[in-house]
């Protein structure tokens, strides 16, 4: 969230993903550093046992929310 | 802790962070920034490929960051501000 | 003191809740550690809360947070009652510690004692305990001195008492606040929303915006004036907080609210001077016995850097014109080049150097009054180097020409300028008997051309068009024009250091029903 912070702030919509288990400490973050509507997209935990092409599934699950944070419509 | 002041504008407006202004449809350069944690590679690998499928118009460029633990370094943020016109990070886990 | 104790809840060190309800008799204790008058008493509460806090509440209310435990251990053993944020001190009016308080079935205060005045405290254990009907604990008073003065209770100390009222229902503040997320710089913030000059402020906590508004006895609500291009209203308290943010000490606030009356009527026309291309700016100049209640610089350097109260008085009304009249580059404020002082310009003139009529006396003040006049400039202060001339007329004469340029020199007519007469200057006039009145006449005479030379030409574009200058009569052509429509638009202070043959001169925007008019307000001080 820092990061994406620093994007907005010098004018790059930016968007972050993390698991589902990152709800809570994202709101946090984003309020702590003072952007609450800093944009961020979940997907379904768990990540690191997942295989590949569960991997690319979560992918496909979230492009649109993607797409979607960083434009306007 | 956080830092109360108080508002010094006529508070038409609210004084708060909020994020850029966003256009109606992705263009130029989307950045995605790796955190490298493991595994986030083969999801942005496949965005790359979902994205470039969505918007053909648009060039991908791959990042990653040194190590999780911390923000990006100021050099890279930099970089990725001045070639990128958006950005997306993953894979926080 | 209020008649009714207000209510409260606190925990005590081992997380139980104990409530002061108002509504029975109760005895409240408030203590705090590194207090020997605390350490006299905590043995006493100790064996009172243990003897009679079976048949009342017995509360011991501890400002010292983690420490707590060291003075439930001075006591024996026990519960102190932790107030974290010291609101409940605060609430109950608590300046000394201890302090011991006994309230009725109605929450009134009966008895309070404060400090140990052994006589007082023993008597009071011998009340409640024939009182409740409890035997009075074993005490060897004679151990304990006959007389001890308490400490400060936490809650007044300085600093902690403005947060508490800050926070306090009733709290003179009503601008909305702003939470900076604790991992967010909040000079970074203040920076990023665009609230500064593009240097540093000072943040506006509210505990600074409540010591600002002690520099003046108004009311923080009330309405000082209406900020143009906005159109906003702005409060004393709003004035206060870009004060804070200037860096201002609250003696100066006095200054910084006259001043933003002056630029905000019609006459000094402050959405014109922001919004012109010109870069024109308010310069402040002050007058009276503030000067020196509160340190401006009237001497050496005195339109430079280096004086708090030059610098950050100046910088306060800008900063004010910004964030709540909404000037900001870019935006209404449309300059072409700017200039330094549009962060701040702001100096106090010095009558006591001057044998001549002060500038708040010209303009109808008394002498004793405090003022400050605002003047839109467009340019300065430019120097004005005369290390040569020994008689007033040469002086006054060297004047003239510098003036003459001001915008440029065949424009006349069009702007008015405010002159600092240096010392050494001020001295080379006085000796020949010249005062404001002979120097304006001078200047207007040595500027003094026909039109015909004031036509645009060869050299410069600037002037007459040549296509009017055609259209005129050798008589019109003829006509004499010195550089200012009127004298009085040549505006004379006195200022700088007791060295030096170096005058100043600020340059003026445009005089008259469209332009800026010099407008002169008196300071209201705190009394």
């Amino acid at each position: 969230m820092h990061d994406t912070v620093y994007f907005e702030i010098h004018g790059r919509p930016a968007v972050s993903i993390a698991s589902s288990e990152f709800v809570d400490a994202a709101e946090t973050q984003a309020k702590a550093l003072g952007m609450t509507d800093a944009r961020r997209v979940f997907v379904a935990h768990p990540i690191q046992d997942a295989t590949d092409d569960e991997m690319r599934a979560k992918a496909e699950a979230v492009v649109d929310q993607v797409v979607a944070a960083l434009t306007s419509r | 802790m956080t830092t109360t002041i108080l508002d010094p504008t006529d508070e038409r407006v609210p004084v708060t962070r909020s994020i850029t202004p966003r256009p109606q449809r992705l263009g130029g350069v989307v950045a995605l920034l790796d955190i490298s944690k493991p595994r986030g590679n083969v999801l942005l690998d496949r965005l790359a490929e979902l994205l470039a499928e969505r918007a053909p118009e648009v060039t991908i460029k791959r990042y990653a960051k040194p190590t999780f633990t911390k923000p990006a370094p100021d050099d890279l943020r930099r970089r990725i501000v001045e070639e990128a016109d958006f950005v997306v990070e993953a894979l926080a886990d | 003191m209020p008649d009714a104790a207000p209510a409260f809840t606190l925990r005590d060190g081992h997380g139980e809740e104990h409530t002061f309800t108002g509504r029975e008799p109760t005895v409240v204790c408030f203590v705090k550690k590194d207090c020997p008058t605390c350490e006299t008493v905590l043995p006493l509460l100790g064996s009172w809360q243990r003897a009679f806090g079976a048949a009342l509440p017995f509360l011991v209310v501890g400002q010292s947070g983690a420490d707590n435990a060291l003075l439930e251990q001075k006591m024996g053993g026990g519960a102190v009652l932790d107030d974290a944020d010291l609101t409940v001190s605060f609430r109950w009016d608590v300046e000394i510690v201890p302090t011991l308080v006994v309230t009725d079935a109605q929450g009134a205060r009966r008895r309070t004692l404060v400090g140990f005045v052994r006589e007082e405290w023993q008597a009071f254990a011998a009340d409640l305990a024939s009182e409740l009907q409890v035997p009075e604990p074993e005490c060897h008073w004679a151990a304990l001195p006959a007389w001890q003065p308490g400490c400060g209770s936490a809650s007044a100390d300085p600093l902690v008492a403005e947060r508490l009222r800050a926070a306090a229902a009733n709290s003179p503040l009503r601008a909305r606040r702003i939470e900076i997320g604790a991992q967010d710089d909040e000079h970074e913030f203040l920076f990023d929303q665009g609230l500064t000059d593009g240097l540093p402020v000072v943040p506006p906590t509210p505990e600074r915006v409540l010591r600002m508004l002690s520099g003046t006895d108004r009311d923080p609500q009330e309405v000082i004036a209406v900020v143009p291009p906005n159109m906003a209203e702005v409060t004393v308290e709003k004035v206060a907080i870009n004060a804070v943010m200037a860096g201002c000490r609250p003696e100066y606030l006095p200054v910084v609210l006259a001043a933003l009356e002056a630029v905000c009527t019609d006459t000094f026309n402050a959405h014109g001077v922001m919004a012109t291309t010109m870069g024109a700016s308010p310069v402040l100049v002050v007058n009276g016995p503030i000067r020196h209640r509160i340190g401006m610089n009237m001497k050496l350097g005195a339109l430079g850097q280096g004086n708090r109260a030059n610098a950050t008085i100046g910088r306060a009304l800008r900063l004010v014109l910004r964030n709540v009249g909404g000037a900001r580059p870019g935006g209404t404020e449309r300059s072409t080049l700017g200039n330094p002082m549009k962060f701040t310009m702001c100096f106090a003139e010095w009558e006591e150097r001057s044998p001549w009529t002060p500038l708040h006396v010209e303009r109808g003040f008394a002498p004793d009054d405090s003022v400050v006049t605002a003047f839109a400039m467009t340019s300065g202060p430019v120097q004005l180097v005369d290390q040569q001339s020994r008689s007033a007329a040469q002086l006054a004469g060297t004047f003239g020409l510098c003036l003459e340029s001001a915008f440029a020199p065949k424009l006349h007519y069009t702007t008015d300028a405010l002159l600092v007469v240096c010392p050494e200057h001020v001295d080379t006039l006085h000796r020949d008997g010249w005062g404001k009145a002979e120097l304006r006449a001078r200047i207007q005479q040595v500027t003094r051309r026909p039109l015909r030379e004031l036509v645009q030409d060869e050299t410069s574009g600037s002037g007459v068009p040549k296509e009017a200058a055609e259209r005129m009569t050798a008589e019109q052509l003829g006509r004499e024009l010195p550089k200012f429509r009127r004298e009085e638009d040549i505006h004379i202070v006195v200022a700088g250091a007791e060295a030096g043959k170096f005058s100043g001169a600020f340059h003026g925007w445009a005089t008259g029903e469209i332009g800026s008019q010099p407008v002169s307000v008196k300071i209201r001080e705190a009394r």
